[in-house]
């Protein structure tokens, strides 16, 4: 079995050798053309201006493009995948992300005036410097917290309102009732701060238009191909069958890269202008500005306590960001992934939330890395942690308490959403003895004594993962089907080769995909072979998102897999002389039960594409598709414990111990769960500790545009992670699998942060707003100790 | 490519190098690039013309000379940062390094880079006017020594003309009994939010003679003349700390960005300076 076997990564070697293929590195025939972009330098502005005269003669030029001409074109909007509803399910007030500028008004800093293509990077740099734009500039806002104040500029004057939509769930009147009975109420402000993916790669695109042919080809750094030729029927109206879309190796993608990016459809449009093959490859500060930001919810949230510590309700009003425009999947966070998960690990009889989605002066937002559930996690433990301490009980007992017993399951939240299988108190119980909680909170009182402060952090949550089933996602707002595609094409050889509609940008689906193969198949994993991220070899697919992929194209792998079999059976039993029930498959050989006659899989194989020999009513060939939808989302669940120090002086935090216990039913291979628990969680502590997409809020403009302003975390930030799971199957899929893509990013942002808090809890801090950077420790302590005064 | 076009030339010689800076008055010596390269490739600076001097031979030594040390303008700081002779002479300068950029960025970077670059928050300005370094400075016309305490005039501005190449640094031997250096950054590596590099002597259980010169928290690493007058006549103790870091704190005028406001900046240079000033009073033992 390959299945639970810690393999190495197949695909690592490219990788390590420097052989990897991006789209950077992709020649082809024809000399490839640059393009460059001119971009708002201004939060808000009428562009009274574009003049392209003197760019369009510089040397090697070869087009210079405006909003005016893409309209001209007849080019195009952007469309949602996740369009956005408001509670009556009317269409809220939607104003699409544009490609390029195309009224006159630029809402944020970054947005796209104008495009320049030119023989090389350098020319089309220069030439789009030389462009001379006059901005007119307008009052802006970038605050998500302040959007909905009166005074505040609007986004989008036409609506009225910065107000995007606003929906309401839970059960309303439980809530209020449980609060007003309540032994204690809690109550925090818990504002997410704005980060960014920074995947290591940046974003990148070619676009090719063949003209004999009539067909287009777009190479991009994507993680759901297939979407993005969807994407392009809207944006550049070229109908899916005759656009080719290449995803190829891409380096980091947590979301960000899911989106149709004004850059990508430009390159496309610049290279039908011009007739050459046209690239973009971003600068890190043009990345850091366009990219996807993400986050960025402002909610005060009250949590109300019996006189035993169980949580009897809780109730949040949160606003949402959306920046400036609508991003394609923006409202699956507010409208679907956010609210869900609001029960965390936790009977909580009664909940209920008001989110309100509001644009503001800044960079769109969209899904990163846990899409809504970070927040969820964040504000449902930050009220927890600070009632444990009001009421005096300990943090990790107080979770104990409230958790969701073993035996509920499937558990039904207040929310609505019924995880199908865990285990919390299982979680909670390995994770106390990995971190040997009672010695720590030992240490702590001994270090307080001598005037070190050390704090420990913890967190318990369950995660949605693994969309669909498509109805289920269609109900909550997708209009693209959550399912996902593969096909097993055996080779008259008996080599097999995988088709899947995923895609791989770190994840290691050419191991664990072959790893599910190989078991089902009964064959060595070195005979498989992996094709994703080409839209014309793999025709149908959805992508690699919300860890999604292992119960939805991991089980179509499976299950064509499956489909093979039982059809290589009935040409082997005919071979045979026997019947397919009869027969073994295993080490590549069919086996006759109970005897030593046996055939090899080649032999059947071979013998499937040339033998006429064969039963009357089996088709010619070996190779069958699946297209898998799932029979429920899937629920991992987690348990994070962690250890800081803050510094009494400078207020500088070291991060130095962190568990996590994780529920990701079966485990396909655990060494590649470890390496995602493990960049989740460095992202995660990013967040809590140092990441910030921030904006000068009298100017609007961007101050993160460089990685010396945008800290992420080095391996010297983040500590050992000591990592134990514990399973319990998942119920919709028949591996039994529940996806651990986003776990580590979820839960650090709210462990960190309860560590910190538990760390300056006795100086009278209730609250510092991520990230936590020394200063605004130093802040807090500050204003506790006056407040004190 | 992302920086503007530029004419490159590359220099044989110290002497070719500073005819070549007279011959182009809008040229700029290309060192180890770490912080001139990213700059132009943001297009935040447009020299017209870059002269590498990378390939100028024995340029990049560390030498003994008399008690003292000199360092050549091409010298890598990591080359510094392991060189024994300057860990026994200027440990200071040493110790400072843990806190300088990454191995990577340091393996290509020069001293003389650094400090001709002139980052407000940058290390080792602090570290050169905490111990004293003379600034060897050569143009067409000769050479000229310029102290590090008169070296740094602003951000990004020195007292190196134009013309000027900075081509040596002179460290002199141990003159105090007791140094530290101590930052606060947001992460390990990254730009100071705030530095403080400390020189102390003792006589007698008294501090003698001391420097208190910080970084990052104003236009250009300077000295806390305030700070070092309520050390020296007495013993470096508790009374002391207190109120050499009040005074240090009292000293900068620092700014506001969005890795750290004024206030904790101000509170930083205080925790730094008693931190630093204690190291350095318990080195002096």
């Amino acid at each position: 079995m390959y299945v639970g076997q810690a393999i190495r990564r197949r695909e690592d070697d490219r990788f390590l050798l420097g052989r990897g293929s991006y789209v950077e590195d992709i020649t082809l025939d024809d000399p490839i053309a640059h393009a460059a972009f001119v971009r708002s330098p201004h939060a808000h502005a009428a562009v009274t201006r574009v003049d392209a005269a003197r760019a369009a003669a510089m040397p090697g030029v070869l087009a210079v493009l405006t909003g005016e001409d893409w309209t001209r074109a007849g080019n195009g909007e952007a469309e949602g995948v996740w369009p956005v509803k408001d509670m009556s399910g009317a269409d809220a007030r939607t104003v699409n992300r544009p490609f390029i500028c195309v009224d006159g008004t630029v809402r944020c800093v970054g947005e796209i005036v104008a495009m320049v293509v030119a023989e090389d990077r350098h020319q089309a740099q220069d030439a789009a410097e030389a462009i001379e734009v006059d901005y007119e500039e307008k009052p802006a806002n970038t605050l998500t917290a302040r959007a909905l104040d009166a005074d505040t500029p609007l986004v989008h004057p036409a609506h009225g309102t910065n107000e995007v939509l606003v929906t309401e769930h839970g059960l309303k009147e439980e809530t209020e009732a449980a609060l007003a009975k309540a032994h204690h109420v809690t109550e925090v402000v818990v504002p997410t701060n704005r980060v960014t993916a920074a995947s290591i790669e940046p974003r990148c695109y070619m676009g090719h238009h063949d003209t004999v042919n009539d067909r287009y080809t777009v190479w991009t750094t994507n993680q759901a191909p297939h979407i993005v030729r969807r994407y392009f029927t809207k944006s550049l109206n070229i109908p899916e069958h005759k656009l080719r879309v290449i995803a190829p190796d891409v380096g980091g993608g947590f979301g960000m890269k899911l989106y149709h990016y004004p850059e990508e459809a430009l390159v496309l449009w610049g290279a039908i202008v011009s007739g050459r093959p046209v690239r973009w490859v971003g600068t890190r500060s043009e990345c850091l500005l366009g990219d996807t930001h993400a986050r960025d919810h402002h909610t005060v949230g009250r949590m109300g306590f019996d006189a035993e510590g169980r949580i009897l309700g809780v109730k949040f009003e949160t606003l949402g960001a959306f920046g400036a425009y609508e991003s394609q999947w923006n409202a699956s966070i507010t409208n679907a992934y956010h609210f869900t998960m609001l029960s965390l690990a936790y009977d909580i009889p009664a909940i209920h939330t008001t989110v309100r989605a509001v644009y503001t002066n800044a960079t769109p937002v969209d899904a990163y890395r846990g899409a809504g559930r970070p927040e969820t996690v964040y504000q449902v433990e930050r009220l927890i942690e600070n009632g444990a301490h009001e009421m005096g009980i300990d943090p990790l007992e107080l979770r104990a308490r409230n958790l969701i017993p073993p035996e509920k399951f499937p558990y039904q939240t207040a929310i609505g959403i019924t995880y199908d299988s865990g285990d919390p108190p299982a979680l909670v119980e390995k994770a106390r003895a990995l971190a040997n909680y009672d010695a720590l909170r030992a240490e702590q009182a001994a270090l307080r004594a001598e005037g070190q402060w050390m704090g420990i952090g913890i967190c318990a949550f369950f995660d949605m993962a693994g969309a669909g089933p498509v109805k289920m996602m269609n109900d909550l707002g997708a209009k693209i089907g959550c399912y996902d595609v593969a096909s097993v094409r055996v080779h008259p050889d008996g080599r097999i080769t995988v088709f899947a509609g995923s895609h791989s940008h770190g994840q290691g689906h050419e191991t664990t995909w072959s790893q599910i193969a190989a078991d089902r198949l009964g064959c060595n994993i070195e005979h498989i072979d992996l094709v994703e991220g080409d839209t014309d070899r793999v025709p149908m697919g959805i992508g690699t998102w919300g860890s999604r992929s292992l119960s939805t194209a991991g089980m179509a792998v499976y299950t064509a897999a499956d489909r093979v079999v039982a059809k290589s059976k009935r040409m082997a039993a005919h071979m045979l002389e026997c019947a397919p029930e009869d027969l073994d498959l295993a080490d590549g050989e069919f086996t006759v039960k109970g005897t030593d006659r046996k055939l090899s899989f080649a032999a059947v194989a071979n013998a499937s594409y040339h033998s006429g020999d064969r039963p009357p009513d089996l088709e010619i060939g070996l190779e069958e598709t699946s297209f898998f939808d799932p029979a429920d989302c899937t629920y991992p669940s987690a348990v994070h414990l962690c250890v800081v120090l803050v510094d009494p002086e400078t207020c500088a935090v070291t991060l130095r111990d962190y568990w996590a216990v994780d529920d990701v039913g079966t485990v396909i291979n655990p060494m590649v769960l470890e390496g995602q628990v493990h960049g989740g969680l460095a992202q995660g502590i990013g967040q809590a500790l140092m990441e910030e997409c921030a904006y000068d809020p009298e100017s609007g403009q961007y101050l993160a545009g460089t990685f010396m302003d945008y800290a992420v975390p080095h391996a010297e930030d983040v500590p050992s992670f000591g990592l134990d799971s514990h399973f319990t199957r998942a119920l919709g899929n028949p591996l039994g699998a529940k996806g651990a893509g986003e776990s580590g990013t979820i839960g650090a942002p709210a462990c960190v942060c309860n560590g910190v808090i538990d760390a300056l809890w006795h100086l009278g801090v209730r609250q510092v707003t991520q990230p936590m950077t020394p200063k605004k420790i130093w802040r807090a302590i500050e204003d506790a100790q006056r407040a004190q005064q | 490519m992302k920086p503007p076009r530029f004419r490159y030339l590359r220099a044989g010689s110290v002497d070719g190098a500073v005819q070549a800076l007279a011959d182009n008055p809008d040229a700029r010596i290309l060192a180890g690039g770490q912080s001139l390269i990213a700059m132009m490739n943001l297009r935040l600076v447009r020299p017209a013309c870059l002269i590498d001097i990378n390939r100028v031979p024995d340029l990049g030594y560390i030498r003994e000379e008399g008690d003292g040390v000199a360092i050549g303008a091409l010298a890598r700081h990591n080359e510094v940062k392991h060189s024994e002779l300057v860990r026994a002479r200027c440990p200071l300068l040493t110790e400072a390094y843990e806190s300088i950029a990454h191995h990577t960025v340091r393996n290509r970077g020069t001293l003389g880079g650094n400090l001709c670059h002139a980052d407000p928050s940058s290390e080792t300005p602090a570290v050169m006017i905490a111990v004293g370094a003379t600034l060897v400075l050569q143009s067409v016309g000769g050479t000229r020594a310029v102290g590090a305490e008169d070296f740094f005039l602003g951000t990004y501005e020195t007292a190196a003309r134009q013309d000027e190449m900075l081509v040596e640094i002179r460290l002199p031997g141990r003159g105090a009994d007791g140094w530290a250096f101590a930052e606060i950054s947001n992460r390990h590596g990254d730009f100071a939010i705030a530095v403080i590099a400390t020189t102390l002597s003792l006589e007698n259980g008294r501090c003698a003679a001391a420097r208190v010169v910080a970084s990052g928290v104003g236009e250009h690493a300077a000295r806390l003349v305030p700070a070092e007058q309520a050390l020296v006549g007495g013993p470096v103790d508790e009374t002391r700390l207190d109120a050499a870091a009040a005074a240090a704190a009292g000293a900068v005028d620092p700014h506001s960005d969005s890795h750290a406001d004024a206030a904790y900046r101000r509170d930083a240079v205080a925790a730094l300076t008693r931190r630093t000033v204690r190291r350095a009073a318990e080195r002096c033992g």
